[in-house]
């Protein structure tokens, strides 16, 4: 029973964090494409933004890693 | 790096103004900054006033520009006959030029008037034609009877078609037929054929519904359909030959006259910049004044070259920076060599202040290191070190496929390097085929020994961001906040100190003391800074964690790179299994080329450069002629 509340903390460990994350990437993602429709040489900047909340998931990953590891 | 740029003055007499500004625009290494000598103080009765043109030199700016005008209509009007510019030599022929430009105008605009009726006409003829050549099989069709009057129309859609039947059945009391066809262009038309004496009605149901009647010529309207085309040919052919002579006409113009009017534009848009130029210079009762930027390794041949064209009545002179000018000194980029490549990268972000740093060499440093660290991998290496000399090869005129080229080629050889540290080829593929091992980690299992490698990346790149910080307060005569930054390294290192004895303790490292440290550091930072400072603490032990991405994007690709060589061993085939491997590492190297270079560029421009790089700077803009 322990392995399953281990596994399913893990899982919300990653799992709320990648929600979040994609739903700040999908609010950044249509302010970027609308911002490129006028400026499309702010391209390099549009995707480093997007790419800014995958912190979250990241550290959620690390979060669920070191739950199943130690 | 960021050039070295110099604050200068150029002083002379009032007559030598233009003939100045032409030399500075020849050269194309100056650039004029009317706003630093709004600071100039002179004498009383020889105050600095903005450039006042006299009578003469008004009369021909205006001249200039008048003409500019004319040459630059009728080079739109010209066909491109050729890209040849004359090497005519400018002045003595502008005389010739306004005298000729009109006549010329006068002309050109008159043929390209006929012209445009003769192409309309040609477009009509060509629609008509389309129109009664494909009703010619519906008029067949009908009954030959004097009393049926036949009208062609053009119609939108089938649903249109439908609804105009059902219309006219109901205002003729069905003594009307309607047959359609589609043009060759794809037009659908339609044949309406009625009694003569309904006609009126039908015209005026069809004007009601704005559906559009093919009309004729008057002097065609009476010919059978035959007749009708045939003529509409013969028009056609006249019309179509009247724009061809039109047309060779104004080509042969062209030939002979766009090199002298485009060579004759060229000087007269550099004539005219000279005089907007004068804008930026001051004036005394006798003498101008003209400050601005340039390059400082350029000064000497520009004060040798100034002296020598004015024999000593122009002087220049160049200046302190004062500290309320940094913000004011435009700048420019250049980097040697293996650097210059990394350009492409700093260049997504805005300019640097010129008292800042230049991102390039750093991004050069650290960047392919990032990448290779998160692949690493010798096979994606491999692969991307083709890609890379395949591009900057083949794309090596165009700069910035070059470039790229460049860029990945560097972060490939670390991908590589790191590689073998790793032990990977492929995934696990090396280690099951080659009996390949790491050297250091195995990522696929050491999470936590690689989480505290990327960790520790992350402390040396931030605490080097914060000392490059400190430095660039100091040069900006800012102790108090390099002092700050100083204190905010040390306490960032007693915290990270205290974490790592509170986790593995050691005899020679004690927590308490760290603590006391960070304890009595605080306060000082907090006093300085106000409340910010516990909150710029945690900003940056954020930063530091946010490096843990390197380990994390590193497991998922090496997890994914397994994944395909297990997928591609369980397909039971081993054609199936090598094209499903290939497929799953072809994926692979895709998100890894992406991802990796996404996350290094975050971790520089997000992490690393908000700790010392103070973004915001002017583009050097020189003056200089446009390229002819």
């Amino acid at each position: 029973m322990e392995k399953v509340w281990i596994a399913f903390a893990a899982a919300l460990a990653i799992g709320l964090p990648a929600i979040a994350t994609a739903w700040a990437q999908s609010r950044i993602g249509a302010a970027g494409a609308g911002t490129l429709a006028e400026k499309p040489e702010l391209t390099g900047v549009i995707i480093i933004l997007v790419a800014i909340p995958e912190t979250m998931v990241i550290l959620g990953f690390v979060v669920a890693a070191m739950i199943l590891l130690m | 790096m960021i050039i070295r740029m110099a604050k200068v003055e150029i002083v002379g007499p009032k007559q030598d103004l233009l003939a100045t500004l032409d030399l500075l625009h020849n050269r194309g290494i100056f650039q004029p900054d009317p706003q630093l000598l709004e600071r100039v103080e002179l004498a009383r009765d020889d105050r600095l006033n903005t450039l006042v043109l006299n009578e003469h030199e008004l009369h021909e700016r205006s001249y200039f520009q008048g003409l500019y005008e004319r040459v630059s209509i009728l080079l739109e009007l010209l066909p491109e006959a050729t890209d040849a510019i004359s090497p005519l030599q400018s002045l003595p022929v502008m005389d010739l030029v306004d005298e000729l430009v009109d006549q010329h105008l006068a002309k050109v605009s008159d043929q390209d008037r006929i012209l445009t009726e003769y192409r309309k006409e040609v477009e009509d003829l060509q629609r008509d034609l389309a129109f009664w050549q494909a009703l010619e099989p519906l008029l067949a069709d009908l009954p030959q009877d004097s009393n049926l009057e036949l009208l062609g129309i053009t119609i939108r859609d089938t649903r249109q078609l439908q609804a105009l039947e059902e219309l006219l059945q109901q205002r003729t009391g069905g003594r009307c037929h309607i047959s359609s066809t589609t043009t060759t262009d794809g037009v659908l038309i339609g044949l309406v054929a009625t009694d003569r004496r309904i006609a009126g009605d039908l015209r005026q149901a069809l004007t009601d519904e704005r559906i559009p009647e093919m009309s004729l010529p008057a002097e065609l309207a009476n010919l059978t359909l035959a007749e009708r085309i045939a003529a509409l040919h013969e028009r056609l052919k006249t019309a179509t030959a009247n724009c061809r002579k039109i047309e060779t006409q104004l080509l042969e113009l062209s030939r002979r006259w766009r090199p002298v009017y485009r060579r004759a534009l060229v000087w007269l848009e550099e004539r005219l910049t000279l005089y907007r130029a004068t804008a930026t210079a001051y004036t005394t009762r006798l003498c101008f004044i003209i400050q601005g930027w340039m390059e400082q390794s350029e000064v000497p041949a520009l004060q040798i070259d100034i002296s020598q064209a004015f024999a000593g009545r122009v002087v220049l002179e160049q200046l302190a920076i004062l500290e309320e000018d940094l913000d004011q000194v435009p700048v420019m980029l250049r980097n040697p060599g293996y650097f210059a490549p990394f350009e492409i990268l700093s260049r997504l972000l805005p300019l640097p202040k010129y008292s800042s740093y230049d991102p390039t060499p750093l991004l050069g440093l650290f960047f392919p290191v990032f990448f290779g660290m998160i692949l690493g991998d010798i096979g994606y290496g491999l692969i991307l070190l083709i890609i890379s000399v395949f591009l900057a090869k083949r794309f090596a005129p165009q700069q910035m496929a070059s470039d790229i080229g460049k860029v990945l080629g560097v972060a490939s050889l670390y991908t590589i390097f790191f590689g073998f540290l790793y032990g990977e080829l492929f995934g696990n593929m090396g280690e099951t085929w080659l009996g390949l091992h790491a050297f250091w980690f195995d990522r696929s299992k050491d999470i936590l020994p690689m989480a505290v490698f990327a960790l520790t990346v992350g402390v040396v790149h931030i605490l080097l961001g914060i000392t490059l910080g400190a430095l660039a307060d100091l040069r900006r005569h800012q102790p108090r906040k390099a002092l700050l930054k100083l204190a905010m390294l040390i306490v960032v290192l007693l915290s990270l100190l205290a974490v790592v004895s509170w986790l593995y303790p050691q005899s020679w490292l004690n927590t308490g003391p760290l603590l006391i440290g960070v304890a009595i550091l605080m306060p000082v930072m907090i006093a300085a800074e106000g409340l910010l400072a516990p909150l710029e603490l945690l900003k940056t032990m954020g930063n530091i964690i946010s490096y843990v991405r390197i380990m994390a994007i590193g497991f998922s690709s090496v997890l994914l790179a397994v994944v395909a060589n297990r997928l591609g061993g369980m397909s039971g085939s081993i054609m199936v299994g090598i094209l499903v491997a290939t497929m799953l590492h072809a994926f692979n190297l895709l998100l890894g080329v992406f991802a990796p270079t996404v996350h290094a560029l975050r971790l520089h421009y997000v992490e690393f450069f908000s700790k010392f790089l103070d973004l915001g700077g002017r583009r050097f803009e020189p003056w200089h002629k446009r390229p002819s």
